[in-house]
Order: structure tokens, then sequence, then C-alpha cells
């Protein structure tokens, strides 16, 4: 009996193999752009938008920035752009600014920064190739002096992500503090922007350097379709400087004002949507304060590492504000509320024993004191408010990034089983410079803004696959 | 045939597909006739395989005899996530649900005594590499044979019982998935034993009349018990990041429990002419134990183990009570040869949201076809072939997050199952 189950049960493989062709299928979805046509996608924005990561724009970064992952599923509904331009840097030079790695120091995974500038001066100890220049940009005023990047030299991008870009930097008529002197400079510097940032510099024609400001440059696009994500760095600037500004320095190092706030965004926006006859979608401003650059170095972690070396150590003392309506600063007790910055990680290793007493408290740019906090909480609100405002004036979708944040912040994100959150390094969405988001993490955003798209316009453009993106890479 | 000789032989052949014709990871595949009739069998006295569908209505079985049977299921399994990345198939693999029966007592004796091994839940799925779902599930292979001594006895001409002790005489299960681990994916299977743990089967059989049956069964639950499985980690980082990453991993041991739930069947048997006999059953499978799937792990030096950090780990699975309806008929068109068709319809036992990848189930539509053909007065040979269509099933990740399921993948699952299958009987 058995050896007659023997010889069937090659018969009954055959008989599998016969059957093995009988796939059931399941029909593809229809995908669809709606009433919205992304022939010519322009994406507007800072360095959110042009995909900087790592505290760096590169080039791998560039290619899994939202606006490169969105241009990749308009094109699948049969309406999208036949080529998006990313303003690449060359091969030899693919890591452009550099970028913070993960590195074994002291027997420990540590974020290892790169210093800024060309070689050798630059961080070739990373081995990374950079693309600074030996030239730096004109000196202040209406200059920052910063290393100079390679320029760009291809056609003009669809990318036009400016890292460090705010809104109040971007339009030379936006300033209206009631400042005559502060508009005047915050004006100028605006309109010479070329010669501040040299992210923006580099993908201006030379002409254009240090003359023309970024709506005017935005203005040369003739988008079908734009996504714009303004207005971060006008409270960002100021919160990752731990509130501290220095204006007379740096006119975009406060907290953007709601007026020049407004009149900055609606010329933006009133650009690139031709008037609000182009088709897009306007995504407002995340809270910053729960960011890994906000939330990984605590006041309680510092307490309890100080308190390891010397358990006499009780407090840690701060540099923080004394009222809301004066800058005034002085040294207090920290408390958990208080928000260290992530930078204040290396200055304390470089400052060993600062903010265990009151007499060295640890310094208010590396404080974001509760005062600070409502301040920029507040803003955040109003100037989302604006946004909100300006895209329905203009017909615009709008992507609720804070609310999306805020979410993420409390729930995490899980994408086909698996988990991901906002904690710092291993949560995979942020980058290692706490504030930028990974592939995976512009992955996620760039599946927000479909999910919008979807809705404002009746499309139906794919989603993508966050996990074939990476989260923040661990050395092997 | 000693028990130990039949359970080498099941080791051997016995694995099953979970598409194999019932809800869950259910396997609705008794013997070879009831196959080609739907799957019916409660409320008849067809052969020995009354063991497994009815205890009851072995006392009624007229001849002595000894069966065997083999199915190759093919399930067919398709995917498309809710992301746009093309359609996934299975890799293909034929899995062969395997049954053997020996049923004898003295003639014209009241009672019948009998030896049944069989596969009632069993489940083999793999995916093809680096799909979107690789981080729920990769590959999952499980077993459970069970062996089941039988007693029947007819009370009067018209009414007999029957039970039998159940033993969960092996049982297994592998499990492997992917780790979306910093440094790349790495890999995790969990490969264990069941313990034997003990249950019964037991049915009433009444036939009023030579033109009809009427048949009740239960066949208890048994929790497939697992308590020192083997966990085997690849890809775990060497190197700088190991410090890191490789404390989260530490277990090498797992425990868990599977519950291989109770079904109670009814069934009625009509025989219209000397040559045709219907059937008609109903089955309630009880799948709402199935509430989570639980891991607890550990460690063989220290006690103390992880798995993502996690001591345990708990998958909602919140399964509901499934039933299925089956209807067969047999023609005898020879002294000789038989034929059969019958169809069912088996709602399943996964709720909206909970679809898991190494259970991808839907409700089904069964068809089937069989014959039987006596080759000599004793020897006859059986074959069935039976298809199944599950309904196709569409999660999305909203679906998943709302639910707190996201422990497995948002897309949309179909899957056709193909099941030949062939016996051989002999009776004495």
């Amino acid at each position: 009996m058995k050896l007659y189950i023997k010889r069937s049960a090659p018969v009954l493989g055959l008989l599998g193999l016969g059957l093995a062709g009988c796939q059931p299928d399941i029909d593809a979805p229809n995908m669809s752009p709606g009433s919205a046509d992304f022939s010519s996608y322009v994406a507007v924005g800072n360095s959110l938008t042009s995909g900087y990561s790592d505290g760096g724009l590169y080039n791998e970064a560039q290619a899994t920035s939202y606006p490169a992952i969105l241009a990749q599923q308009f094109a699948k509904t049969g309406k999208g752009p036949a080529a998006f331009v990313q303003p690449s840097f060359s091969a030899a030079r693919k890591d452009g600014s550099g970028f913070v790695k993960l590195l074994v120091v002291n027997g420990a995974l540590t974020p290892v920064a790169p210093s800024p500038g060309p070689p050798p001066g630059g961080n070739n100890f990373l081995g990374e190739q950079v693309a600074y220049t030996n030239n730096t940009l004109p000196a202040p005023p209406l200059g920052s002096g910063q290393p100079e990047l390679e320029a760009y030299t291809g056609g003009q991008p669809d990318n036009l992500g400016v890292p460090g870009i705010s809104v109040l930097s971007a339009d030379r008529t936006a300033a209206s503090t009631g400042s005559a002197a502060l508009d005047a400079a915050t004006r100028a510097t605006a309109g010479a922007y070329g010669n501040v940032n040299p992210f923006f510099q580099r993908i201006l024609p030379a002409a254009d350097r240090g003359t023309k400001d970024y709506v005017t440059y935005i203005g040369q696009k003739n988008a079908t379709f734009y996504t714009c994500w303004m207005g971060n760095n006008d409270v960002l600037t100021y919160a990752t400087g731990g509130g501290v500004s220095n204006l007379a320095a740096n006119p975009f190092s406060g907290l953007t004002d709601s007026t020049s706030f407004g009149r900055g965004y609606r010329n933006i926006v009133n650009t690139i949507s031709k008037g609000g006859t182009v088709k897009g979608v306007c995504a407002n401003i995340p809270n910053v304060a729960n960011i890994p650059y906000f939330t990984t170095v605590t006041v309680g972690a510092v307490l309890a590492a100080y308190k390891a070396a010397n358990p006499a150590i009780a407090n840690i003392y701060v540099t923080a504000r004394t009222s809301a309506t004066t800058t005034a600063t002085a040294a207090r007790v920290a408390t958990a509320t208080d928000l260290l910055t992530l930078t204040a990680q290396s200055y304390i290793a470089a400052n060993p024993g600062v903010g265990a007493s009151p007499l060295a408290p640890i310094p208010s740019q590396y404080v974001l004191d509760p005062i600070e906090q409502t301040e920029v909480l507040n803003r955040t609100t109003q100037l989302n408010n604006i946004i909100a405002k300006t895209a329905r004036q203009y017909k615009a979708g709008l992507a609720d990034m804070n609310s999306f944040f805020n979410d993420i912040v409390a729930r995490g994100v899980v994408t086909n089983a698996v988990s991901n959150s906002a904690t710092f390094a291993s949560g995979n969405l942020f980058s290692l410079d706490g504030v930028h988001p990974t592939p995976r993490g512009y992955a996620v955003v760039a599946n927000e803004f479909i999910r919008v798209i979807n809705v404002t316009y009746g499309a139906s453009v794919p989603t993508v696959n966050p996990n074939d993106y990476r989260g923040v890479l661990f050395p092997l | 045939m000693t028990v130990k000789t039949l359970l080498l032989a099941g080791g051997a052949l016995l694995a099953s597909a979970s598409a194999a014709s019932a809800s869950g990871f259910q396997v609705n595949l008794g013997g070879q006739k009831n196959i080609g009739m739907g799957g019916v069998g409660v409320g008849l006295s067809l052969d020995q395989a009354a063991m497994f569908y009815n205890p009851g209505a072995l006392a009624m079985v007229r001849d002595n005899g000894v069966q065997v049977g083999v199915n190759a299921a093919l399930a067919r399994i398709s995917f498309r996530s809710e992301n746009d990345g093309g359609q996934r198939t299975l890799q293909n693999s034929v899995v062969t649900p395997f049954n053997f029966y020996a049923g004898f007592g003295p003639k014209d004796a009241k009672y019948k005594f009998g030896v049944a091994v069989y596969t009632p839940y069993g489940n083999k799925v793999k995916y093809a590499d680096g799909w979107e779902g690789r981080y729920a599930l990769t590959e999952i292979d499980l077993k459970a044979v069970y062996v089941q001594p039988t007693f029947s006895y007819a009370i009067t001409p018209q009414l007999s019982v029957g039970a039998g002790l159940m033993i969960l005489a092996y049982g297994s299960v592998n499990l492997q998935k992917d780790l979306p681990l910093p440094t790349g994916a790495g890999h995790i299977e969990l490969d264990g034993k069941a313990k034997t743990q003990f249950g019964y089967n037991a049915g009433v059989f009444f036939k009023p009349s030579d033109k009809l049956g009427v048949g009740v069964s239960y066949r208890s639950q048994i929790d497939a018990k697992v308590e020192n499985g083997k966990i085997t980690y690849t890809g775990l980082p060497t190197g700088a990041s190991a410090g890191v990453v490789n404390p989260s991993f530490t277990a090498n041991q797992f425990a868990a429990t599977l519950p291989l739930p109770a079904v109670a069947s009814i069934g009625i048997g009509i025989n219209p002419t000397d040559k045709l006999t219907l059937g008609v059953d109903a089955a309630l499978t009880f799948w709402s134990k199935y509430r989570t799937l639980d891991f607890a792990f550990s460690s063989d030096n220290g006690g103390t183990g992880v798995v993502g950090g996690k001591p345990t780990s708990t998958s909602v699975r919140n399964y509901q009570d499934a039933l299925a309806f089956r209807v067969g008929g047999q023609y005898m068109v020879s002294d000789k040869l038989a034929v059969r068709a019958g169809a069912s319809y088996d709602f399943s036992a996964v709720r909206d949201g909970y679809v898991t990848p190494e259970t991808p189930d839907a409700d089904r539509a069964i068809g089937t076809l069989g014959l039987s053909y006596q080759v000599t007065e004793k020897l006859g040979v059986d074959a069935s072939f039976l298809f199944e269509a599950l309904v196709k099933r569409t999660q999305t990740q909203q679906d998943l997050q709302n639910l707190g399921t996201t422990d497995r993948v948002a897309g949309t699952f179909r899957t056709n199952a193909y099941i030949p299958g062939i016996g051989l009987h002999y009776k004495f």
C-alpha cells in the first residue's frame, strides 16, 4: 500500500505542476491624476523640500526627497512629469555639503558631524566627497561669508527647495515690522539672498547671484502642479538656536512676525500658482518642540550622568528667560520642561562640568525654556492660520503636517509591520541632525502629500512602501 | 500496524495547507469519498473515514477495512500591496495531507474498533523573497497529526454511538520572518514541537430507515503547546553596531500555545434509490477561542531573553466562530464504479482587518468531484478533486492602525486552491 502511495505521489506532483499556472490575479488599482495635471510638477520649499538629511544636502538624500518620490508616483498616473530635475551635485562631489555619520567613537555609536568647508580643512576624515570650492560667499552685510558650494550646472531644477530659507528671506518685499532700519536690512538681505545662502547661490545663474530673491526665482517656472512647504524656518531657526537671535548679524534669526509672514507667504503662493490658476498643495509648519533635536538630550539624563561621576551634584543649571516680556536671561535650576538642544550634547562634552553650578550654567542657545517654547508654539499657530487661509484663497489643498507629525510623535507610524517612531536614530524617521527626516521619513511624508492630493483632486496616485527607504544607517 | 509506525508514515508525509478546504488553518480532508462529495459525512456511514466525520457511524459500516488517502494541496496565493508594488505570488509548494483508517470488528457484532490518523489542522505558506509583508512573515509550516483509537457501538439497529480518544501525536510549528534591523534586513526562525495532548471525538448516528440517516458529532479542542521552541537568527550585525542592536535579540527559546479548536457538526444522509446517496452537513468550528498568539521568550543561558527588546510578544487574532455548509452526492454507475460531486461554502474565521499573511483567510466557495473504482472484490481505488476559491480580501494600513493590528501587511489577498487526492481501500 505504501508503495502505491509512493508511486502515485509523482503523479500528483505532475498534476500540481500543471496547475501551477493557475495563479489568481488581482487587478491593478486604477491610477489617475483626477483633476490635477502633474506634467510639470514644481516643488517650492526649504531644506525639507530639498531632501536635506543628516545635517547636509547630498545626492542620495536629494534622490529620496519627498518631491522626487511624488514625481515618481505622479508619473504612474500617466499624466506625470517625464523628468523631474533635481539640482544634484556632480558625481565626484556627490556628498554635497557633507553630512553627519554614525560612527564608533570610544566604543560607542556616535553621530559624527563633518567640518564645513573644502578639503583639507573640510571633512576628509569622514571620507566624504564634498562640493565646497575654495571660495567664500561675500562678507556681511548682504552676505554671510560662508564657504561656497560647487555651482549647479544642469537644466533649471524642478525641486526648488533651498535649505535654510524662510518666508522672510524669500521675498524682498516681505519685512514690515514697523522698524524702518530693520525692515530695510531684512529686505536688502532677502534681495541679495544668493550671497547669504550657499544652497541658493549654487542653483542661481552667476548673473543672478546677490540680485535675485527667491520669489522672483520661482516665478521663472511654469508649473502645472506645485507643492509649497515654506515657513518652517520662520520659527525653526529661532527655536534651534535656543531662542537666541541676533537680528543685527542675521535678520532671519528671529521669529518672523505674522504681518511679514502673511505678505511673503501670499507672494510665494501667488507666484507659483500664477494667481491661483495652477493647482497645488500647501503644507503647514509642524510643532518644532517635539522633534528629536529637542527631545533627545534631557535635563534628567544630563543630571544622571553628572551624578554618576559626582553624587554631590543635585541640580543642573541653565540660562533661561526671566519673563515673557523681555529677552533678559538668568541662571536657574533646570527642570524637565526645559528642552536642551541636540547640540548641547557636544557642547557639554567639550566643556566638562558645564551646568553643574549656577556660576557656569548651560548657555541660553542650548536651551529652549518654557517661555520660549510658548512663544514658538503660539507663533507656529499664527503662521499656520495664515497658511490655511492662503491655501483656501489660492484654491490649493492643505497638507496638515503639524497634525501629522504630532500624531507620529504620539503614536509612531507602522509601515507594513515595521515600527517607526520619532526617537532619535533608532526611530527610523528622523535623521542624525534631529530635525530632518531620513529617506524613510520623507517617504512617509510623501505618502501624506499623496493622501491629501488624492482627496483634494479626486486623484488616485499610489503611495510608496516606506520600508523600501532606509532609516538611519548604522555601520555594520 | 502499530501506532508508532503510523506516526513515522505520518511524520514523513503529513503536512497540510490552510487553504485545504476549511476556515482558518483547519483542514477538512478526512476521506477520499467524502472529499468527492463536498466534504459531507456526518450523516453517512460510507466507510472507515466515519471515524473522522462521525465516530458514531462506525458501527454501521458493514465491512471491516483499511484505507489510506493522500491529497496534494496546491494553494495559489496572490497579494497586491496597498502601496504600488505589483502583484506578489506565493512560492508554490505542494503539501500532502494524509489519512489512514483501519476499522474492524466481528461479523454481525454490535460494535467496531478502529484507529484513525489524520490532520485536522495545518498550514504551510512561503512568500516570495522581498515581498512587502516580509517583516510580518516569510514562511510558516504548521503541522498537527491526530491519532484516534475509536470504539463504536450499535445500541439498536437504528442507533449507534461512538467515541475516540484523540491524541495530538505530532505537532510542530516553524515560523520565519525578516527583521527590520538598522543595519539591513535580518531574519528570525522560530521552530518548535508541540507536547502530546489529548482530546476526544464523539458522535451519534441514527438511521430510522434505509433511506435516511442523521448524525451529530463533536471534536474537542486541543491546545498545541510548544515549551522549548528554538529561535535562530541570521543577519544580526557582527561589527560596529552589534553592541547596540544585538542586546535586543538575546532569546534563543520560546513558548507558545495555539488552540486547535473544537468542531460541532450535524449531518443528514439520504438514499432516494439504491444507487444514489446524498448528504448535507453543517459544521461550526469554535474559532473564537483563538484570541491572541502569544510568545514568551527566554534564553537557556540565564533564563531571560528578548526578541526586539521585548520578553513577550502578542499578536491579536480575535477569530470568530465559523460555520460551513456542505452538500454532496454519490451515484453508483455500476457495481464497480461510483461517481461523486459536491459543493460547500465556508465562512471565514478571520474578521476584517485581522487578516495575517500566515492565514490569508476569507469566505470560500468549494466544488468537488470524485470517483471510486472497485478493482477486485476487496480492493478499490478512490480519487477526488477539490477546487476552492477564496473571496478577494482587502485591508488598508488605516484599518490596521485603527484595530491595533499593525503587525501585518496592508493590501489585497486572493487565493485559489487545487487539491487532487487519491486513496486505496481494502475490505475484509
